[in-house]
């Protein structure tokens, strides 16, 4: 078995997907048609285009527990989905640049600097570097 | 304030208190980030900074999860990555990321990333090539 994929839950594929590769810099893989305007779509790293692929599936439009889960998520501040950088501060001023919304600012826990963002889609998402 | 900061907060102050462990081991990573190519051992890591070699292999663990030499081992074997892209032979690339033997760093190699570093240079440079002609 390989880890190959991990799943976003959002609410607007179209919207996810311009604000993962647009202000994020993640690149499109595949995008395939499914039922009723819905679509089987993946990103990948543009650093790392042979590693994993992020989902961005409309769970939380067709399945309600999804969608109370990733909103309680959200009220409490969670962050579910974190993603690798090489320098959180550096990340931290260029999303702001392009408008991104921080609830966490960049903060040191232990060996790990983070900090926590809104995706748009309904998701906090973290930004980790190892010190 | 939310759940999740009042959380990090109270994990924080309960886990890393220690301020001068932390720093410790941030270095003792640093020190193996850049000389990763060198013949490190943990008697030269302890003596770096002065504290046994028992007790630094537990914190590095604790902090990283992982062992200094399996960090190490990770760390040769992502820059290796980096000089067979390049399009280093594979004999070469052992010797400059700091493996001792050919056999050692391929059986490493193949464990590590499922490719022997025969194949996985083949498939990057074939790769390459694929965009440029196809």
């Amino acid at each position: 078995m390989k880890v190959t994929l991990i799943s976003i839950p959002v609410r607007d594929q179209e919207k996810a997907l311009r604000f993962y590769t647009e202000k994020l810099g993640f690149i499109k893989k595949k995008d395939k048609p499914l039922d009723g305007g819905n679509r089987w779509l993946t990103l990948v790293s543009k650093e790392a285009q042979d590693g994993p692929e992020v989902l961005l599936e409309p769970a939380p439009n067709h399945f309600e527990p999804s969608k109370i889960y990733q909103d309680a998520l959200m009220e409490a501040g969670i962050p579910y989905t974190q993603f690798d950088v090489d320098n959180v501060d550096f990340e931290y001023e260029r999303l702001i640049k392009l408008g991104v919304k921080f609830s966490v600012k960049p903060s040191t826990m232990g060996t790990t600097k983070y900090a926590v963002f809104n995706d748009t889609c309904g998701n906090n998402i973290e930004i980790v570097e190892e010190l | 304030m939310t759940f999740y900061e009042k959380e990090i907060n109270r994990i924080n102050d309960i886990i890393y208190s220690n301020q001068e462990q932390i720093k410790t081991v941030i270095e003792i990573r640093s020190y193996i980030d850049n000389n990763y190519n060198s013949d490190l051992n943990l008697d030269l890591l302890s003596h770096f900074h002065f504290v046994s070699k028992y007790h630094l292999l537990r914190l590095f663990k604790k902090h990283y999860g992982l062992t200094p030499r399996q960090y190490l081992i990770d760390k040769r074997i992502e820059k290796s990555k980096e000089q067979l892209i390049k399009g280093t032979s594979v004999t070469e690339t052992c010797f400059i990321v700091g493996f001792e033997s050919l056999g050692s760093f391929s059986t490493l190699f193949k464990t590590k990333t499922g490719k022997s570093p025969t194949r996985f240079q083949k498939e990057q440079l074939s790769r390459s090539k694929l965009h440029s002609e196809f």
